[in-house]
């Protein structure tokens, strides 16, 4: 495990100084903001979706509480994200306890169904509590000026060190529940939940204390988004493909489970992405979202265990030049 | 102490209109071994599968320790020092032994602990060079012998084990009737036992219970057992194919 913390805080700071390099209002920089993010909530989503495989397809209530919770209190009250984040992560807890005690039942698909309802059931609120949230509006973010106090800054690049650190904080969260007595636990409810309570094991408090931290991790991201993009509005923070599918989506490509599943599902997904947007956008609408689409459904039927599992051919490749060598 | 370490009275179980088990009654002292037979479809699995609180019984009780524990979930009932192994085994995928023995070790210790109650289970067993092994590479009889290592792990009072043996050679499974009259000395584990190989459960056992049809039609050593006539008639009016 202290190798695993090791390697991201490696990464975060690779990213960081990377982030340094390149110019603070360049397009690349805002590339390298978007696979963080992405990496963090892809994370936050393998939290639940890979250790107790439960396939959430409604994140985005969780994402879009976040991103209320702290965009609210500062219009409202001119309160700092720093405080406002962590609100919003509690409150999206609450809403993963709720919404978690009917639900952990249900398996498989009637998982995803049911939590993909309360991801538009949250969307549909947001743009009916208009006095709030501003309703399908949206919500604009208070500029106060390049402020580290306020969490907001002009420049895209000065954000990378943020979604770094969120990045960090996220993973090092899986990666320690993983190795953990935690870990374990929702690794064993996956495999056999039957077996796992005669074991000993309270299955359905374990599902929630999963289901909550995975809700916390994933309102912090949505927190720190609404500062990136100092606008909010319900269609977008409470996105069910942008936000529940895509979280699940990068974790599955990047390999399900797997603590470097969502940081390669990232680096795939967002580079791929921006890179047929920039190239093909001009030639034939709609063409670059059919080649994202076509080029996820290869990986998914080529390698449904992830990219991750790419490593495998590269380490035996290397084991056997070592053998003949 | 005056109770017995169990205690199940008129327990009935019913799956639709089937009666599982009809107003079975039964004791287990401290320590004890004891057989459970009966033909197949008698109703052994469900009996231990209510015991530890996987099915609900109709009516009845189960006084573990002087504790009713009729209605509590199974991890309470594990966490009470009650556990079963799974017939078919049912070991977690995806997981070495070792790891699905922490596991259950980590119901009710830390970390530092489980690790050490792990491999004190696999040695148990004689079976520390198995928990490396996936799951999914090890033979039936590690992966019930492994289900034994994992119910050990909950550090229970009463183990059930349902068909251990069955895919064991006779020295093997002398190995096995070794290990658990061992465990019980040491550790003061009763056991209740289902097997079908009768020799095995007649060495093991100090009282053998029959359930046939749900019922239980006969109690006592395993020389009273044995000539006893309705579980002969039990046995052979069934037809003897065991």
């Amino acid at each position: 495990m202290k190798r695993s913390l090791l390697i991201l805080a490696v990464i975060a700071i690779a990213a960081i100084l990377l982030g340094l390099a390149l110019d603070p209002r360049s397009y690349g920089v805002r590339v390298l903001c978007l696979i963080l993010m992405a990496a963090a909530l892809g994370q936050a989503w393998n939290i639940v979706g890979g250790l107790a495989n439960q396939i959430s397809l409604g994140h985005a209530a969780f994402f879009g509480i976040g991103a209320y919770t702290s965009t609210v209190l500062q219009v409202q009250f001119e309160l700092t994200p720093w405080i406002g984040m962590p609100i919003g992560a509690v409150l999206a807890a609450v809403a993963a306890g709720a919404i978690a005690l009917p639900t952990m039942r249900l398996k498989g698909p009637y998982f995803a169904l049911a939590t993909l309802a309360f991801g538009e059931i949250c969307r549909i609120g947001a743009q009916a509590m208009s006095g709030v949230t501003g309703g399908p509006q949206g919500l604009s973010v208070p500029f106060y000026g390049d402020s580290l106090a306020m969490m907001q800054f002009r420049q895209p690049g000065a954000y990378v060190p943020l979604f770094a650190a969120l990045f960090f904080l996220v993973s090092a969260v899986f990666a320690v529940m993983s190795h953990g007595r935690l870990g374990y636990m929702l690794r064993a409810v996956r495999e056999n939940e039957e077996a796992a309570e005669v074991t000993g094991i309270d299955t359905v408090r374990i599902k929630l204390t999963g289901a909550i931290i995975s809700a916390a991790c994933t309102a912090l991201v949505g927190g720190l988004f609404a500062q990136f993009t100092f606008f909010i509005d319900p269609d977008t923070v409470f996105s069910t493909t942008e936000i529940s599918i895509r979280a699940a989506l990068i974790a599955i490509v990047g390999g399900v489970g797997l603590l470097w599943g969502p940081i390669v599902g990232a680096l795939f997904v967002v580079l791929v992405e921006e890179f047929l947007n920039s190239t093909l956008s001009d030639a034939l609408p709609g063409i670059s979202p059919f080649l994202f689409g076509v080029a996820l459904v290869v990986i998914v039927i080529a390698r449904p265990e992830g990219l991750v599992s790419f490593r495998h051919l590269v380490t035996d490749r290397f084991g056997k030049k070592g053998k003949e060598a | 102490m005056s109770e017995p370490l169990l205690s199940v009275s008129d327990v009935t179980v019913r799956f639709g209109g089937l009666k599982a088990l009809n107003e079975v009654a039964f004791t287990v002292g401290e320590g004890e071994v004891i057989g459970l037979i009966g033909p197949n479809g008698a109703g052994k699995t469900t009996c231990f599968s209510t015991l530890v609180g996987l099915n609900r019984p109709k009516s009845g009780s189960i006084r573990f320790q002087g504790q009713e524990m009729v209605g509590s979930k199974p991890h309470r009932v594990a966490r009470a020092g009650m556990t079963k192994t799974f017939q078919n085994t049912a070991l977690f995928p995806g997981m070495t032994l070792y790891d699905n023995v922490l596991t259950a070790a980590l119901g009710h210790e830390p970390l530092a602990q489980a690790r050490e109650t792990a491999t004190r289970c696999l040695r148990d067993l004689h079976m520390e060079e198995a928990g490396d092994l996936a799951v999914e590479d090890m033979t039936f009889p590690q992966r019930a012998l492994g289900e034994v290592a994992r119910a050990l792990a909950t550090s229970p009072k009463l183990l059930l084990l349902d068909e251990v043996m069955a895919a064991l050679t006779p020295a093997e499974m002398d190995e096995v009737i070794a290990t658990i009259l061992r465990l019980r000395d040491s550790h003061g584990i009763a056991f209740v036992v289902v097997e079908h190989h009768m020799k095995a459960i007649m060495k093991l056992s100090e009282r053998i219970l029959v359930l046939n049809f749900g019922e239980l039609i006969a109690s006592g050593t395993p020389d009273e057992i044995s000539s006893n006539p309705a579980v002969i008639e039990a046995y052979l009016g069934a037809g003897h194919d065991d």
